[in-house]
């Protein structure tokens, strides 16, 4: 498993970090390329179902952030 | 349950900070590679397909 | 006890009677022994129907959610009394709407706890108010009636109903220095991977009945997302995968709504102690809210309100 690599799925809310990523976008920062972002209307939209969902399609981590 | 804790990550980051973005992504990364592939709650393959 | 049989077959005859409510939801004698039965009375005669011994476990506000009748009687015990509350709280019945008749609650008994200790069928049980005598072909068995307790009745702290218009009976004393949470801390001092396996073990023998689900009283999704098919979010087998992501989601939708009750592990036919997970929900609730589901109409409950001291260490 040496080649391995993390699978990370980002639920971002809409309007915080979504908002962000994109200006991290626009203003051309690197960050690590593991992330798959899911954009979520708000973190109040969060469920412990997508949690376990993400899990079970195979993700290594689950980041929630508001 | 049994999940390592650090394979899901709580972060808080208004629309104007993309360098605490930046930062966050590859802490968080960093955590999950540290705890390796997830094992749990994920079917064997072969019923899957 | 037969003294409360007696007081709540006069209350429902009363209330019956005189036009106060239209129904009354109490237990009736089942058809086998300590498996008493929901029964709903609708005529003063036939108030006496009703029965109160060791054996009303199953928790009766699991029938009174969006029911159309202006004035429903329910008899409650202390468990039953909070999940109204909670019903009441999450509108899904208007306290205008019920006439609780509060019974003072000693601890149900755990019917597997008394038929392991006979050597057969039992045919008959009776009670007084600290023993329950067992009956069946060839043997007598008299149990401590502390002895039989459902686990969550010996732990119980809030025996006497919260809310009550009647009450049957004189309050009883509730439990003091009772400690609660002593298999949760068993669990909690685990590593991630004994827990993994311990939980394994626990759901192996889950068929997925989805009795839990339909005893509890918090359970009344018009659709449970495991039948939801878009998305389909767990699947349909006995996978131990899904048969987790199952009970672990159920005890998610429970937090912060769970009063302990013990429906779910009293209905489950395979005897699974799926209390472990809401109680672990239950103990965090108490611990970093400082919240006791179904106590009180007037606060809100923990998970549906901000408090700028709510706990936030694990956000970055």
């Amino acid at each position: 498993m040496s080649d391995w690599e993390p699978k990370i799925v980002a639920f971002l809310c809409n309007w915080c970090s979504y908002g962000a990523a994109d200006l991290a976008g626009v203003g051309r920062m690197e960050y690590p390329p593991h992330i798959r972002v899911i954009r979520i209307p708000c973190t109040g939209r969060m469920s412990p179902n997508f949690f376990l969902a993400a899990l079970r399609e195979g993700a290594d981590g689950v980041w929630v952030s508001g | 349950m049994g999940i390592e804790p650090g394979r899901l990550q709580f972060s808080w980051i208004s629309s104007a900070e993309s360098t605490k973005f930046v930062t966050v992504a590859a802490q968080v990364t960093e955590a999950v590679r540290a705890l390796g592939p997830n094992t749990r709650f994920i079917k064997p393959l072969a019923e899957v397909a | 006890m037969t003294s409360t049989t007696e007081i709540l077959r006069e209350t429902a005859a009363r209330l019956l009677a005189s036009g106060a409510v239209e129904m009354v939801i109490g237990f009736r004698q089942g058809t086998i022994p300590m498996m008493n039965e929901p029964c709903f009375v609708r005529k003063p005669a036939e108030a006496g129907l009703l029965v109160w011994d060791s054996h009303c476990g199953i928790n009766l506000a699991n029938y009174v959610t969006d029911r159309k009748e202006k004035k429903i009687g329910i008899v409650a015990k202390g468990c039953d009394s909070r999940n109204l509350v909670t019903h009441i709280l999450e509108n899904k019945i208007r306290r205008e709407q019920l006439v609780v008749i509060g019974v003072p609650c000693r601890g149900m008994a755990d019917k597997r706890k008394i038929a392991m200790k006979c050597p057969g069928e039992i045919l008959r049980v009776h009670e007084t108010e600290t023993a329950i005598t067992a009956e069946g072909e060839g043997f007598t068995r008299t149990f401590e009636k502390a002895d039989v307790l459902q686990h969550n009745c010996s732990l119980c702290t809030h025996r006497n109903p919260v809310i009550h218009d009647e009450l049957a009976g004189e309050p009883v004393e509730e439990q003091q220095g009772v400690d609660r949470y002593a298999d949760v801390r068993a669990v909690e001092a685990m590593s991630p991977e004994q827990r993994w396996k311990y939980f394994e073990d626990l759901l192996a023998p889950c068929i997925r009945c989805y009795a839990c689900r339909n005893a509890c009283p918090l359970c009344y999704c018009p659709t449970c997302f495991v039948d939801e098919s878009r998305p389909q979010w767990v699947g349909k087998g006995q996978d131990p995968v899904d048969v987790r992501t199952f009970h672990f989601l159920r005890a998610y939708h429970c937090a912060g709504r769970c009063t302990d009750c013990g429906a779910c592990e009293r209905a489950c036919p395979v005897g699974i102690n799926m209390r472990l997970f809401t109680k672990k929900l239950e103990k965090d609730c108490l611990e970093l809210f400082g919240w006791e589901a179904g106590l009180s109409l007037e606060v809100r409950p923990a998970l549906d309100h901000y408090r700028p001291n709510d706990p936030n260490d694990f956000i970055r």
